[in-house]
Order: C-alpha cells, then sequence, then structure tokens
C-alpha cells in the first residue's frame, strides 16, 4: 500500500491549449499564463490515491527537474495518466532522447507527490543564456 | 476607417475571409478571426509586443543588425539556420540560398514533427487532397490524434464539419460522420461519434487491428475497422497525438491507409500548426530531395545529426540563424542549456523568450499582415498573402536578401 507522501508515478501526456496560446499571444508570461499552464489534471482514483482535494498542490518530478502545479481532477481522466498543457513548465520537465527524432515531452514519465509550497513561478523557468 | 481582408497567418488554417478595420496603424474591428486568430492580429498591432533590433541586448537600428548579423554569420564556421515554418515561400527560397552559400545546416521543426508524415504524402506513398475536395464530398471525418478546437479553431466551421452543405433530414446535423481517436477526453471527442478512446500509445494496435496483423484484435479494433470500411472517402486529419505514439514511424500506418484504398478513397492532412511548414518542405525537397535537416557543408547531405535538436545537443554549430521560430519556449530546459556560447541570430516579428536571449534580433514584418507572399496551406494548396498593410518594418525576404548579398562564405 502506498501512502500518500510518497506519490504516485505516472505519465503527463501534454496537449495544446488555446486558451493558454491565447494568453501568451496578449499577455506574455504572465500570472494569467502561469495560472492556466501550471494545471495537472488526474484522474478522481490518483487524486484519492494521494489524498488530495481539486486545487490542492502537487510537485511534479523527473529526473530533468520538478515544478509546483495545481491539482485539478478530470472526471474523464484514467488512473496513471495525467494531462497538462504544453508550456515552459512542461519543458522542464522534458528530456531529451538523442534516439529520438520527435520533440521530447509529448508523454513524461513522473513522480507526483502532494506538497505544501506555492506554485513554480513561470518566471523561474526561462532559461537565461550569456550572450556569447 | 477602412475594411481590408486579410488571410490570417495565426495558425495552419490560412483563413481568407478574416476583414479587419484599420486606421493608420491602429487595429479596429475584427470579423471572421477565431479568439487565437484575433489574439494574433491584435498581438501583431501592439508595439509593446513586436520585437526590437538589437545586438547583444543594446537597441540598435534594423541595418546596423543586419550588417553585424551578416558579420556574425561570415566568420563562423558551422551555421546552422533553423525556423521558417511561418515564413513565405519567398523567404524560404533565399533561406535556401543562403544555407546553399554559406555551407550551412538548415532545418525546420518538421524535424521532430510532422516530418515523416510529410515526406510519405510528398513522396506519394501516402494520398492527400485539398480541403476543397473533402467539403461535401468525404463522407468520414476522422481526426487522429488531433484536437482542431485547441489547435485551428475554425478548422471544423471553415473546412471540414460545419462547413458541409447538406444535412440529415431532420436538418440537425451535417451529412457526414465526424469520428475521432484519442486517448482523452476533448471538445471534439464529445462531438464525435463514434469517439474511440484509445489507451496511451494504443494506435498501432489499432492499426494492427485493421491491418489484420492482430489475431486477437479488440473490439474497438473491429469498430474502427467497419466504420472506415462501410465510408466511401475517409478523411483522415492527424495530429501530433498520432505522430508520437507512432514514434514518427508511419510504415503500418501506411500500410493501413494503402490497404484501405484498395476499397475506398482515403485522403491523409497533417494538421500541421504553422502557417507554410509544408511549403518548407516541398522547397527543400525539390531541390535537395529532403524534406529537412540537410547540410550544404560540401555536397548536399541529410541524416538525423542535422536536425535542429542533435545540433543544438552536440554544440556542432557555433551561429545560429532563427527565423520566426521560437525555441526557447518550445524546447527541453536541458537542451536549451546547451546553446551557452553560440552566437545566435534572431528574425521575428514578435518579441519572444528566444528575442530575448539572442545576440541579434532583427525585426520583420507579419506575414500577411504587413508583406505578401505565398504559403502552402496544410493540405497542400496554396495561398497568396493579401496586400499589405504597410507598419515600416522590413520584411524577413527583404532581410535574408540582404544577409545573402553581404555574407562571405
Amino acid at each position: 500500500m502506498t501512502s500518500p507522501e510518497n506519490g504516485i508515478l505516472l505519465t503527463v501526456v501534454t496537449h495544446e491549449d488555446v486558451h493558454l496560446a491565447i494568453v501568451k499571444l496578449r499577455d506574455g508570461w504572465s500570472n494569467a499564463y502561469q495560472k492556466k499552464a501550471a494545471v495537472l489534471r488526474l484522474s478522481r482514483a490518483d487524486l484519492e490515491k494521494l489524498a488530495l482535494k481539486d486545487g490542492a498542490k502537487v510537485e511534479i518530478s523527473t529526473p530533468a527537474g520538478s515544478v509546483v502545479v495545481t491539482a485539478r481532477s478530470d472526471a474523464t481522466g484514467e488512473a496513471g495518466v495525467g494531462l497538462m498543457p504544453s508550456s515552459l513548465y512542461t519543458n522542464l520537465l522534458a528530456s531529451y532522447d538523442p534516439g529520438s527524432p520527435l520533440l521530447p515531452g509529448k508523454h513524461i514519465e513522473a513522480r507526483v507527490i502532494p506538497i505544501e509550497k506555492g506554485i513554480t513561478p513561470a518566471s523561474d523557468l526561462m532559461v537565461r543564456r550569456n550572450r556569447a | 476607417m477602412s475594411p481590408r481582408t486579410l488571410v490570417c497567418t495565426g495558425c495552419g488554417c490560412l483563413c481568407d475571409d478574416v476583414q479587419v478595420e484599420i486606421n493608420g496603424t491602429h487595429l479596429g474591428q475584427i470579423e471572421n478571426a477565431c479568439a487565437k486568430g484575433a489574439a494574433y492580429l491584435q498581438a501583431a498591432f501592439n508595439p509593446e509586443l513586436r520585437a526590437k533590433s538589437s545586438i547583444r541586448g543594446q537597441g540598435c537600428s534594423p541595418e546596423a543588425a543586419i550588417h553585424e548579423a551578416a558579420r556574425f554569420l561570415s566568420k563562423a564556421k558551422r551555421r546552422l539556420i533553423f525556423g521558417l515554418d511561418n515564413s513565405t515561400l519567398e523567404t524560404q527560397a533565399l533561406a535556401i540560398d543562403l544555407a546553399r552559400k554559406l555551407g550551412a545546416v538548415i532545418d525546420d521543426a518538421s524535424s521532430f514533427s510532422y516530418g515523416p508524415l510529410i515526406e510519405r504524402i510528398l513522396k506519394k506513398d501516402l494520398p492527400t487532397c485539398s480541403l476543397s475536395e473533402v467539403r461535401d464530398k468525404a463522407d468520414l471525418l476522422l481526426y487522429w490524434g488531433a484536437n482542431p478546437t485547441a489547435t485551428h479553431p475554425r478548422h471544423l466551421s471553415k473546412y471540414t464539419y460545419y462547413a458541409y452543405a447538406e444535412f440529415n433530414p431532420a436538418g440537425w446535423y451535417p451529412k457526414v460522420t465526424l469520428s475521432s481517436i484519442e486517448v482523452r477526453q476533448t471538445e471534439l471527442t464529445t462531438m464525435s461519434m463514434p469517439a474511440f478512446r484509445i489507451k496511451l500509445r494504443g494506435d498501432r494496435e489499432l492499426i494492427s487491428g485493421l491491418l489484420g496483423e492482430s489475431p486477437a484484435a479488440s473490439d474497438q479494433a473491429k469498430q474502427f475497422s467497419e466504420l472506415v470500411k462501410k465510408s466511401h472517402f475517409c478523411a483522415m486529419f492527424c495530429g501530433l497525438g498520432l505522430v508520437h505514439s507512432l514514434g514518427g514511424d508511419f510504415s503500418a500506418f501506411t500500410r493501413m491507409v494503402q490497404l484501405l484504398s484498395q476499397s475506398i478513397r482515403v485522403a491523409v492532412i497533417p494538421m500541421i500548426a504553422e502557417t507554410n511548414m509544408l511549403g518548407f518542405t516541398q522547397s527543400l525537397h525539390q531541390q535537395t530531395s529532403y524534406v529537412n535537416s540537410a547540410s550544404f557543408a560540401s555536397s548536399v547531405s541529410h541524416g538525423h545529426q542535422f536536425s535542429f535538436l542533435e545540433q543544438v545537443h552536440n554544440h556542432a554549430a557555433d551561429c545560429i540563424l532563427i527565423v520566426g521560430s521560437d525555441p526557447f519556449s518550445t524546447l527541453p530546459q536541458s537542451l536549451l542549456g546547451k546553446l551557452q556560447g553560440i552566437d545566435i541570430i534572431c528574425l521575428d516579428h514578435f518579441t519572444t523568450l528566444t528575442t530575448d536571449t539572442a545576440d541579434i534580433v532583427i525585426p520583420s514584418a507579419v506575414p500577411g499582415v504587413e508583406c505578401r507572399g505565398s504559403v502552402v496551406r496544410l493540405d497542400g494548396d496554396s495561398i497568396m498573402l493579401a496586400e499589405p498593410i504597410k507598419n515600416g518594418y522590413p520584411t524577413q525576404e527583404a532581410i535574408l536578401r540582404q544577409l545573402l548579398e553581404k555574407v562571405q562564405p
């Protein structure tokens, strides 16, 4: 029996979100962007396993990094599969696989644990490069 | 205010009936555009969201930025040109010329998305057709791993389901079957009858079932097979969900379409989000026989090592020219870390994370709004972009022409 603190393993499936695309065009990397992007939709079964209510915060971790986002209940969701819009959040979680010809980040294997922390600010996810 | 009709370049739909009111450089009312297209057009007329010319973060004139970009490209030893999926055919042709002159690698986002599917369509291994052929003629619209309500908001209303002129006797539904194959519930799957909700990466199993290669085909595979076989003309709209599920390997999918084509008409149309990815891949294919990831270092060569992702991963380039693309907001962070120490030149009309970090930024006109040209829509139809609205930005075509003249290989 897994305890909620240990979290669960799941596959995060990323997808396009028209509302997020519009917010990005209108307001850039604003709070509105963060609010729409930092959301993980979980099945009711997975929310129960994590002993979480809709709107609680979770930390999603992969070998590439971790982010804190809001967990939302998805009545149509499948256990073991989480849904997230493609965004700076999923860019951080994705790892490059030189063997694959495709852009990484469509299916991300991750651990999700309940956490009492604030959402990772979108501004923390922007890669700053030292100009040559 | 004078109303103008534009081709919206906000997504791959390229809606040609968008009307805007322009007063000088101010955008008034917009009609017929979807919310995404309207946001795109509004951004085009918002000076705060437009890219500004700069050299290493310091503001400069566009001419100075172009001059410096030519110097960077000339002194570099291993140049890479990337992007171009939202550029006109004319710009793409110049970029290929520039790559040839510089002995550079050239690639676009198709190398890590729709490339394998596009290549099979261009080589005629897979049948396709125009969207105008689909309307009122296809009796089965199948969206596979695609959710147009999110990516192409007017796809159904302008080109497919809602664009049908004939309705069922009660007049409630268009006379066509709308179906979808998806791993999750979306706006489209709730409209689809039937919707095939498959398990994650279950597309291959469905294809095997239809091909009869799986002795214990699932009920879903059997239902899917029956649905397709009882149609006369099936238009398959393939999205990134399918591309990723198949790992970019469309061999079984091609066999399935070829098998179906023996008894019904099948047309495959990729749900490309960019405005002219098909144009780039066609142009490069005509010149090199490759759809992407080409190197002009000696003779023309091609391979995974020349894909943008591999070039970045392997630190293969010392100067990258990015045209109308924003890899800093789409690539994994771990990969972006590999761009330290590389000269980046970015041509774009909007401020993006890539323009924020590029060494040289050259602002450009918005295709379809501020410059004309031609593009190839996702179904292969050529679209002429309308008469431009003059906002004073140089076109990508003009910038690349200057670079082509100035650079020294």
